[in-house]
């Protein structure tokens, strides 16, 4: 019997990181799955800079919704530390989120950073993820979101070939090179689940 | 098998449009509307057989395209943003009385919670102004299916239809199924027996609005099957349309005990009150949910008898703002999710603003700077929609008033002629071409003491660089317009030319009648995307060829 079970993913960051471009492989991913899945995003004036974030839905039966309440995201993907404190409340009780440890504090009254890594270091289920070194080790360095990615995949039922197909697909039109890469931050990420997680 | 794909709501109303057989689709860029022009202009790229797409220069130009096109007996689509249409409005009100001859149809996007807008306007009282029908899905799939419908009520009823969808649906993604895909045939243009039909000289025009308002029970009659009342057992019901339904459907499938509510489901207009007469004889309470406006609310509210109806009106939802799934469980009492608790560190804001090395910023500070130097800080400066309008902002506060697309030289001459001195306009070539013209024109007519700033970035900055009308023209715009060669200067907007820019702009200021400065430098974001690469390559190919076939003669 299907379940009427609806999941749902937030994803965060800041206009110009890539949130979208992100929320549209999960989407990808989960409809090759064989899910129903809707994402939600909005366009214009916050891709200057301001916060951005997308949702996406997902169940084994058709979804009308592409918007989540509060409380009922199993998931939040960050590429901002400051940015995830804002979507806490959308997650369920046991929901995880995966953050980049890396600010973008080029704005006005940015709290001290130990501040905001406190604040997230006491929500159960907050993996911090330092995208920086990561994309230093690389030699990527836009490594960031598909590592945190990579590290949120541990979370959602795709498999590992769809998840290199999806990112195959986003990624033809650059060439050899750069799918190679995303895959490789991909995988790097999927890599930290054992080292960091441990779930 | 039906071809699927993923796409944004109005992705799938521009598909739809192409499948459907259109010869041509016209708009102007707007959130949360622009993409359905994009989607529909690709694929007419990809594979034009005689199909066009076409930005135009602003909404009412785009309507009139598409309506010549339907003249002309072909399908067209006309696409734009809920405030788009007030300015389109002319032409969406008086081809209710030519009617159509090629399937018309225009999709409206609605910003309800202002997510990129000046206000939350709902298109469907605009339908409802003009007597005309309007379609509302409430899915991706609705989106694409009603736009086949539109088409096919738009040449049965000969008028044109409207598709109304809002910031949420226009910006889901979710599967598309398509159809096979009509080629555009054409009716033919006109024919002559109708001519007069199209002239709205008043003898034509009163018998073509008789004429209109006897299609009305028509018009329902064919919409009405898009609407439904499903029976319940509860003496609660509700009321539905557009996301309310689609957040209804989705809750129900998580509080299976909706199911018992009776629902009414609405989804086109106009309508008779025979659905909503049922739906009120068999409860005793209604909630209704819509987005935007109390549309379908105000209509039960007149109808109810002793029933209490809910929603924006009474309290039940706010007055303003989204409608979401969470403000649909609170008002009907149901038991909302456990969430994590929200982190009690102070957020600030993060606001857009304007990039880093936009060319905005240095016309901005020259703009300032100059200001001081004449003795004016405490100037107002009126300003237009575009990236510029950030600069409202602080840091920056270098706008004072935002209206609507074109306002800031009109306003600003206006208060110029009331005696504000320097009385300062700054707008973006693209708004310049869409409604600044006509306000240029007036000002250098009325010898208004105003300095109109253009910040000319070569292409519609905000909406994501489309191309701008007014691309390499807006010196011979502006002179065109009447304003006298000596009072044009054309800027770049640079840091390193920042004492000429503010020397330029004070000479302009202290003018004792209108001027224009171009701050001319293209948008970094279209730089980087290489948009204008091959116009420019172009340029500068045909100019050297004429400078050398001159130097040659």
């Amino acid at each position: 019997m299907t379940s009427a079970r609806i999941h749902g993913i937030v994803l965060c960051g800041v206009g110009g990181q890539g949130v979208l471009s992100l929320a549209q492989i999960v989407l990808e991913a989960l409809r090759r799955s064989g899910f129903h899945a809707l994402q939600s995003e909005i366009h214009g004036m916050s891709q200057r800079g301001g916060s951005v974030h997308a949702m996406v839905c997902f169940a084994e039966v058709p979804l009308s919704s592409p918007i989540i309440d509060e409380g009922c995201a199993d998931l939040l993907i960050a590429l901002e530390p400051l940015e995830a404190l804002r979507y806490v409340a959308m997650l369920k009780m046991n929901g995880h989120l995966v953050v980049s440890e890396e600010p973008q504090s080029d704005m006005e009254g940015y709290p001290p950073l130990e501040q905001v890594y406190g604040a997230l270091k006491a929500v159960r289920g907050c993996h911090l993820v330092d995208t920086e070194d990561l994309a230093r080790r690389l030699s990527h360095k836009q490594a960031g979101g598909m590592a945190l990615l990579g590290m949120a995949s541990k979370f959602l039922p795709v498999a590992d070939g769809i998840w290199r197909e999806v990112i195959t697909q986003r990624f033809e039109a650059k060439g050899q090179r750069v799918i190679e890469k995303n895959i490789e931050a991909f995988e790097a990420g999927q890599g930290l689940v054992q080292a960091t997680v441990g779930v | 098998m039906a071809q699927t794909s993923l796409a944004l709501g109005v992705e799938a109303v521009g598909c739809a449009a192409f499948d459907a057989g259109i010869k041509g689709a016209f708009g102007y860029p707007g959130t949360p509307s622009t993409e359905g022009f994009e989607y529909v202009e690709a694929m007419i790229h990809a594979e034009p057989a005689g199909r066009v797409a076409q930005w135009a220069a602003n909404e009412k130009v785009a309507y009139d395209l598409a309506l010549g096109m339907s003249y002309a007996g072909h399908r067209s689509l006309v696409t734009m943003k809920h405030v788009g249409l007030n300015v389109a409005m002319d032409a969406y009100a008086n081809s209710a009385l030519t009617g159509v001859r090629g399937g018309l149809v225009l999709l409206v996007a609605d910003d309800p919670g202002m997510h990129s807008s000046q206000n939350e306007q709902d298109s469907r009282r605009l339908a409802k102004f003009a007597w005309l029908p309007v379609l509302e899905p409430s899915t991706v799939q609705e989106c694409y299916d009603f736009t086949w419908r539109a088409f096919e009520l738009s040449e049965s009823l000969q008028v044109p239809v409207m598709i109304r969808v809002v910031t949420r649906l226009a910006h889901c993604r979710g599967l598309m199924a398509r159809r096979d895909v009509l080629t555009p045939t054409g009716l033919g243009v006109a024919p002559q027996d109708t001519i007069q039909d199209w002239v709205l000289i008043p003898s034509n025009a009163r018998r073509r609005y008789l004429d209109l308002l006897a299609k009305l029970p028509l018009m329902a009659q064919q919409v009405a099957p898009l609407n439904r009342l499903i029976p319940g057992t509860s003496r609660r019901g509700v009321a539905l349309a557009g996301m309310g339904r689609a957040y209804f459907e989705q809750l129900s499938l998580e509080y299976p005990e909706l199911l018992s509510l009776p629902r009414l489901e609405i989804a086109a207009y106009p309508m008779e009150p025979s659905l909503e007469k049922d739906l009120l004889a068999q409860v005793d309470e209604i909630f209704v949910f819509e987005e935007a406006y109390p549309v379908l609310e105000e209509r039960l509210t007149f109808l109810r008898g002793n029933v209490a109806i809910h929603g924006k009106l009474d309290g039940a939802l706010p007055r303003t703002g989204e409608l979401t799934p969470r403000l649909l469980k609170e008002a009907l009492g149901l038991k909302t999710a456990e969430a994590k608790a929200a982190s009690d560190l102070q957020l600030p804001l993060r606001a857009p603003r304007l990039c880093e090395g936009c060319g905005h910023t240095d016309a901005f500070e020259a703009l300032r700077e100059a200001l001081k130097n004449v003795g004016a800080t405490d100037a107002r400066v009126f300003g237009d929609i575009g990236c510029y309008t950030l600069a409202a902002q602080e840091p920056m506060n270098a706008i004072h008033a935002v209206v609507e697309m074109g306002a800031s030289i009109s306003m600003a001459a206006g208060a110029a002629l009331a005696g504000q001195s320097p009385s300062v306009a700054v707008i973006g070539d693209s708004t310049f071409g869409h409604s600044g013209m006509p306000a240029l024109l007036t000002a250098a007519a009325s010898g208004a003491n105003v300095t109109v700033l253009i910040l000319d970035n070569r292409v519609v900055g905000m909406t994501g660089q489309q191309p701008s009308m007014a691309l390499d023209q807006v010196e011979r715009m502006v002179l065109g317009l009447g304003i006298p060669e000596a009072q044009l200067q054309v800027l770049t907007p640079l840091p390193r030319q920042h004492e000429a820019n503010v020397q330029a702009l004070e000479a302009a200021l202290r003018h004792p009648g209108p001027s224009v400065l171009v701050f001319r430098r293209e948008c970094i974001q279209s730089l980087r995307r290489g948009v204008l690469r091959d116009h420019d390559r172009e340029l500068k190919a045909c100019t050297a060829l004429a400078a050398c076939q001159e130097s040659h003669s």
